[in-house]
């Protein structure tokens, strides 16, 4: 199922605390980061059966960013 | 074999961020903070700097301040790195002296973008010290 990570509402972005945004994107650095790790020593090792699952990880990491970043923005901002 | 020194405190970030590195050809130093850092820097003179602001001990814009305003080491370039994504942590780490900046989540071929073009120029704010010296 697709995620739409478009802007929910035609208002303003949700303000959150600043520390709290950069709390969710250190982990999803770690995801997005992996993911590609992963996906390029897959290839390199020819397991590329694998690649398509990782590609999905990487995909869904992507998707929560767009939605951060077209949802949410900080509060002192 | 160009020398990267990552500084960077969170310990998945580092282990992920030098593995890719490794994988692109580079030599990758480490430090675990800004003291760290600075240390590895003046000892072991990078080709290039990526630097984590929000750092223990001291942090990355007052390492930046000291390795920009010591003759040894103003010439390395330096990329701050942050999962902080304001327009405001941009200005301050120029201002602190950082030749650039990227944010996290790390998008690798951009962060080599960056990194490709300061290796070129040898430094963006600083290419006529490091010719000379």
């Amino acid at each position: 199922m697709s995620v739409s990570t478009k802007p929910r509402t035609q208002s303003a972005p949700t303000a959150v605390p600043c520390d709290l945004l950069h709390d969710l994107r250190t982990p999803l650095n770690h995801i997005l980061g992996y993911s590609e790790l992963l996906m390029e020593q897959m290839r390199a090792a020819g397991h590329e059966e694998y690649v398509p699952h990782l590609e999905k990880i990487r995909k869904a990491g992507h998707d929560l960013l767009d939605l951060m970043n077209n949802n949410l923005t900080t509060e002192a901002e | 074999m160009l020398k990267i020194l990552l500084v960077e405190d969170n310990e998945l970030n580092r282990d992920m961020l030098s593995r890719r590195l490794l994988r692109k050809g580079y030599d990758v130093l480490i430090a675990k903070d800004g003291a760290e850092g600075a240390a590895i820097a003046t000892s072991e003179r990078p080709d290039l700097i990526l630097m984590d602001m929000s750092l223990p001990v001291i942090d990355g814009w007052e390492a930046t301040r000291t390795l920009k305003a010591t003759e040894k080491t103003k010439s390395i370039p330096i990329i701050a790195l942050t999962a902080h994504a304001m327009s405001t942590d941009r200005d301050k780490a120029i201002e602190a002296g950082c030749d650039d900046y990227d944010t996290k989540p790390i998008e690798l071929s951009r962060l080599l973008g960056k990194m490709e073009a300061l290796l070129e120029s040898g430094g963006a704010n600083t290419s006529q010290i490091r010719m000379n010296s």
